[in-house]
């Protein structure tokens, strides 16, 4: 098919510019955005990020929780509450598998209707209300695609403001077969344009926000600076 | 114009069905838009950067392609190249033999529609399963899509019901769209799992990572690129961007454009096949390049379509496609944005009367993310037909007789002073429903009765 490759380029004719001014226009162009961004991000990201998931328009679930360790019980309530047995697929994720599940029994193969299944995800993204995750041998895809409910863990230090801080973190690390933003659970409006959830993936997201533990004397800042996990 | 589009839009038009769906869903479209752009006051600089963005790859289209080839093939990935629609289905078609393929699912694509996809791999006798809910309909009522966001807009919640209960194994009573919904959802997950290679379009291509991103609201491009043994990717050469950055300013403008959200649910950057130790994803990964035309239209003056980013916002505000819906174009792409690409893709020939079709009103332009010029392209479609002497004669002559008096002012008037009583003789309450020469217009809608006196007449008695 080189013939092919061949054609096209020739069809497009030798490039006029040098790669090093085309470099340079296309991140002239970058220059631009941050003056033109809906500008929706508040002082605190992870408020921000937490208003917009569960505002109307995404209309996901959500909570913060002090310490990762408040974890499972939040996941416990959850599950009491949406009536489901305790019973759900754990991403295998270092941080959720160091956490006191008892109660609950968990596994680490998704079924293919798998009713609760529970990530973490590196970061998240203020703006947009998008949990990031990046695929991996503790981040199967499916996880975020196949449960019924899916319960996200996200540190509330972990948010970045924009769209463009995403882009930033990741072309500073090795890129993944899948980066997955995911912005609220799935949905359709494929019949008469009428929005019905779970279409495919998830039916419902919620998302639990770990602020840190802070020790006893001290008085939490006014402006955590973000910190997105780059652990993975 | 032709008798083959006229008919398609007469059926179109005596649809009621039809055109209640279309408001429906085009409707809500137009409303959530509206709200999105209002809540983003800087929308108007938002599409001048957009814009910018998609020429500076249009003028650099060489440089950004051998990157994005350089870099995915560094990602593991294998990369074709077709100049046309059969070269792409025949790379696609022969992976799928090489591969043994029995099942294939394939999350949709307008690219994958205009290179004929769905034909071919009937003709080569493999399994396809479409999983996108609209193209799932579609699929089952062995139809086409009528609209490139909202492929099934042109069935009623009626009608997908008596396709769910002949066709799914366990559908129930599907009272709600709620319950047809869910009877999809069981209907395609084991096919899902069971599929052999998984096939997806491609919104952009990232030059700098070699990644390919989709965006969907229901999850099923990921359902059909992770399972599967192979993903293949069919996209456009113009897709390209330079970098994740660039395509993150356009997703702002392509989702709120298309559903009026700030992001689809699902926005995923695909790059390689799956890594060594990855719990899951392909282990083939394929990008299927396609030029079909895109490098014809940047030397024949169509380079600005090539911005196009396929949100659809031009078809839901067309008066045109509001009325006759996407069938009645007759190509892949329907509404104004199909009217420009339908003759690049089918020859001005055979589309001549899409670039016809349209008041020239604006709204496509101006709800355009990119600012594509599409009036002044239809109009240059409209000049390319009558010099390549595609109108019949009695338009052409029509025309002449219409020159003839225009620049005689004299002559018009004392026209236009005759034959404005004896219109309004047809006229019942300032609509004419019927009148002789106008039932091309009469048949579907009234026509408002013209003022009594024209308004050269009126100017005149004013100005005394
Ligand atoms: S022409 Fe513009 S409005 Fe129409 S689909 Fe393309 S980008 Fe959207």
């Amino acid at each position: 098919m080189s013939q092919a490759r061949d054609a096209i380029f020739a069809a497009l004719g030798p490039s006029q510019t040098q790669s090093a001014d085309i470099l340079r226009h296309a991140d002239a162009l970058l220059d631009r955005v941050a003056a033109l961004r809906p500008n929706r991000v508040g002082d605190d990201l992870a408020d921000s990020f937490l208003a917009r998931v569960t505002g109307p328009v995404i209309g996901a679930s959500g909570q913060r929780v002090t310490g990762v360790e408040s974890v499972p019980d939040a996941v416990r309530a959850y599950l009491l509450a949406q009536d489901q047995p305790p019973s759900l697929a754990l991403q295998p994720h270092a941080k959720l598998l160091s956490l006191d599940w008892s109660g609950i029994e968990t596994h680490h193969a998704i079924a293919v209707d798998e009713a609760v299944a529970v990530c973490f995800a590196p970061y998240a993204v203020a703006e947009t209300g998008s949990l990031v995750f990046r695929s991996g041998a503790d981040m199967p895809v499916l996880f975020a695609f196949l449960p019924l409910h899916h319960i996200v863990v996200v540190d509330a230090a972990s948010v970045v403001a924009w769209l463009e801080d995403c882009a930033a973190i990741e072309a500073s690390r090795a890129t993944p077969r899948n980066l997955n933003l995911v912005t609220g659970a799935s949905g359709t409006t494929d019949i008469e344009g009428a929005l019905v959830r779970g279409a495919h993936g998830p039916a419902q997201l919620h998302i639990i926000l770990v602020d840190p533990v802070l020790p006893p004397a001290e008085k939490l800042p006014s402006h955590v600076p973000a910190t997105p996990d780059t652990s993975r | 114009m032709t008798t083959a589009f006229i008919e398609r839009s007469n059926r179109a038009l005596a649809d009621r069905n039809l055109k209640l769906a279309i408001d429906r869903t085009t409707g809500t479209a137009r409303t959530k838009r509206a709200a999105a752009v209002a809540a983003w006051p800087q929308f108007e600089s938002a599409r001048d950067l957009g814009r910018d963005i998609k020429d500076h790859v249009t003028a650099n289209l060489a440089h950004y392609l051998s990157e994005f080839e350089r870099n995915a093939i560094a990602s593991g990935a294998h990369v074709h190249w077709a100049r046309t629609a059969q070269e792409a289905c025949d790379i696609v078609i022969g992976i799928c033999r090489a591969e043994d393929a029995r099942s294939v699912t394939r999350a949709k694509s307008m690219l994958g529609e205009e290179i004929g996809l769905p034909h071919a791999m009937a003709d080569a006798g493999i399994e396809r399963v479409e999983t996108d809910l609209a193209e799932h309909i579609v699929q089952l009522a062995g139809d086409t899509p009528s609209h490139i966001v909202w492929p099934a807009l042109h069935k009623t919640r009626e009608q997908v019901r008596e396709l769910f209960l002949a066709h799914h194994t366990d559908p129930g009573a599907l009272a709600t769209v709620e319950a047809m919904v869910s009877s999809a959802r069981r209907q395609l997950r084991q096919k899902f799992m069971a599929a052999d290679i998984g096939i997806s379009g491609a919104n952009f291509l990232v030059a700098d990572t070699g990644s390919i991103c989709t965006v969907t609201n229901e999850g099923n491009a990921e359902l059909t690129t992770t399972p599967p043994r192979v993903h293949i990717v069919t996209a456009g050469i113009e897709k390209l961007v330079p970098s994740t950055a660039h395509a993150m300013s356009l997703l702002r403008l392509l989702v709120r454009s298309a559903t009026g959200a700030e992001l689809t649910q699902y926005t995923t950057f695909h790059c390689g096949p799956k890594r060594v130790g990855d719990a899951d994803g392909p282990e083939a990964f394929h990008i299927v390049l396609v030029d079909n035309g895109r490098t014809k239209m940047l030397t024949e003056g169509l380079a600005e379509m090539l911005r196009c980013l396929r949100c659809g916002a031009c078809l839901n505000h067309c008066v045109v496609y509001r009325q006759i819906g996407g069938h009645a174009y007759g190509g892949t792409y329907p509404g104004p944005m199909g009217a420009v690409l339908t003759p690049v893709l089918d020859g001005l020939p055979i589309a001549q009367d899409l670039p016809k079709a349209c008041t020239l009103n604006g709204l496509c332009e101006e709800v355009c993310p990119v600012k594509i010029p599409l009036p002044a392209m239809l109009r240059g479609w409209r000049e390319r037909a009558w010099r390549d002497g595609l109108e019949p004669q009695t338009i052409r002559n029509g025309l002449g007789l219409w020159r003839f008096m225009v620049v005689r002012p004299g002559l018009y008037r004392l026209a236009t002073r005759i034959a404005l009583p004896a219109i309004r003789l047809f006229a019942r309450r300032g609509w004419i429903r019927s009148m002789p020469l106008a039932g091309g217009w009469t048949r579907h809608r009234d026509l408002p009765a013209p003022a009594a006196r024209s308004f050269m007449d009126q100017i005149r008695s004013q100005g005394r």
